[in-house]
């Protein structure tokens, strides 16, 4: 009898073991998968958050957007703009994909860094009726030749950034303050050849103000 | 002190033309300066043109993008002293956007005589339309230069849907009776002709009969072709003659006397 119980539960703790083992295998895989599922999805939370004024975007625009590189050199920015409607029907959205590159920052001490160029280019597009992508049907082919819904921009900026002491943080690590000049496609199709528009006419400044989050 | 000043200055400059770089949006019908100019115009050319028999006018048009040569044209018309007012044939935009209306308009103004400026198929683009009606005025409008009427229309039919009565049959009707004792001829004026693309050709025939039932039709004029043209389009003896381009910098120049009328094309 008892070399039976012996028997058994030796089988029985051989095999619980073996399940422990497996158990345990199997767990770690899956942690792993987990921790890996978890950190792709956590690439994708914006790092920081951004206000800008004017600049053909609308009259304020806030989104958010992420920074990387090696030196977080490089920024893509998501943004939503308000159009007041001023002497139109109806106010109007705009949104904004922006890339940015700043190629160099410079610290300056006291918690401040400049990065003394900030250039790239964004795409807007406005929502309503009144602006299409592609010219609707009842045009002939290719009649137009241009989208009113969407515009390609060129920038050229500066940015003045101040880092938060750790203790004083609140949501912030980091506060930048950025002036552009810009352009579109249809500005400089419209200076093109003509000595009457002035930079004035066909450049745009604006200024923001971005959140490093994290 | 004198620092102070050129600070000051430097400033104020910085400033000024700061706030002429802040652009919210091509399309925002954000409107500076001077507003309502066809109705300010059509005083001065009616108060201008009282009692004369003989009247000469000028008819360009598609100024669009050709700001330097625009610019050269108010300058060949103001050299001269003959003219009594200018019509502008439309299209003073390309893409409808609100700065190239105040651009042409800033240009424009600069000419010695009133002028007034019809709607063109790329100024209702986008957000165009509503920027033309603030800073010009109505898309179909009328005057009197002597005994002459002036009917301005809208033709550019693809632009809309059928909710917006393109030719405006009921404003060409009302004209027809509208201040009947002040005129004995008339012209028509618009952006696209008859039988072009953008002219709502079902009703081309029925429009042709309409201009036909008013007073003294001496003939019509049209920009839209950036072309030359001098054509009979019904074959019933009422001339189209269609004005070029600025790029292509000429302009017409129409006399109507008590014995007919006379056109001839300047270049500039």
């Amino acid at each position: 009898m008892k070399w039976f119980i012996f028997k058994h539960s030796f089988t029985l703790g051989m095999a619980l073991s073996l399940f422990c083992y497996n158990a345990s295998a199997q767990e770690n895989r899956y942690d792993r998968r987990v921790h890996h599922y978890r950190k792709r999805w956590e690439n994708l939370i914006p790092t920081h958050t951004k206000i800008q004024f004017a600049g053909n975007m609308g009259l304020l625009s806030v989104g958010t957007g992420w920074d990387y590189g090696k030196k977080n050199q490089w920024e893509t920015d998501i943004l939503l703009g308000f159009l007041p409607k001023f002497s139109s029907d109806k106010a109007k959205i705009t949104m904004t994909l922006k890339q940015n590159y700043m190629p160099w920052s410079i610290d300056l001490g006291k918690g401040f860094s400049t990065e003394p160029l900030a250039c790239g280019l964004y795409f807007n597009t406005i929502f309503g009726d009144d602006f299409w992508v592609k010219e609707p049907e009842r045009y002939p082919k290719g009649y137009y030749g241009f989208s009113t819904k969407i515009r390609t921009h060129i920038f050229l900026g500066q940015r003045l950034t101040y880092n938060i002491a750790p203790h004083k943080r609140y949501t912030a690590k980091a506060i930048t303050f950025f002036y552009e000049l810009s352009a579109s496609d249809i500005y400089i199709a419209s200076a093109f050849n003509n000595s009457y528009l002035r930079p004035k006419d066909y450049l745009s400044l604006s200024f923001g103000i971005k959140f490093q989050l994290f | 002190m004198k620092k102070k000043n050129i600070l000051y200055s430097l400033c104020s400059f910085l400033l000024v033309s700061s706030c002429e770089l802040i652009d919210y949006h091509p399309y925002d019908v954000r409107i500076t300066g001077e507003t309502g100019i066809n109705a300010k115009n059509i005083a001065k050319i009616e108060a201008n043109c009282k009692d004369k028999s003989s009247i000469r006018f000028v008819t360009m048009g598609d100024s669009q993008r050709s700001y330097d040569e625009t610019e050269d044209f108010v300058k060949h018309v103001n050299k001269r002293n003959d003219i009594d007012f200018v019509i502008h044939g439309g299209d003073v935009s390309d893409f409808g956007i609100t700065d190239e209306f105040l651009w042409q308009r800033d240009i424009m103004n600069k000419l010695n005589v009133p002028y007034v400026v019809l709607i063109g198929n790329h100024d209702v683009l986008g957000t165009g339309e509503e920027v033309y009606t603030k800073v010009f005025g109505a898309t179909d409008f009328a005057f009197i230069a002597g005994n002459v009427k002036f009917i301005c229309l809208n033709t550019n039919a693809i632009e809309y849907d059928y909710s917006n009565p393109i030719p405006n049959f009921n404003f060409i009707e009302n004209e027809l009776t509208n201040r009947k004792e002040e005129f004995q001829k008339t012209v028509f004026s618009m952006h696209v002709r008859p039988f072009a693309d953008e002219f709502n050709n079902n009703v081309a025939r029925i429009f042709d009969r309409y201009t036909r039932e008013f007073p003294g039709l001496q003939f019509c004029t049209v920009a839209h072709d950036h072309r030359l043209s001098a054509d009979d389009l019904f074959n019933n003896g009422i001339m189209y003659y269609g004005s070029d381009s600025m790029a292509h910098r000429n302009y017409l120049v129409f006399t109507i006397t008590p014995e007919g009328y006379t056109y001839e094309v300047v270049y500039f």
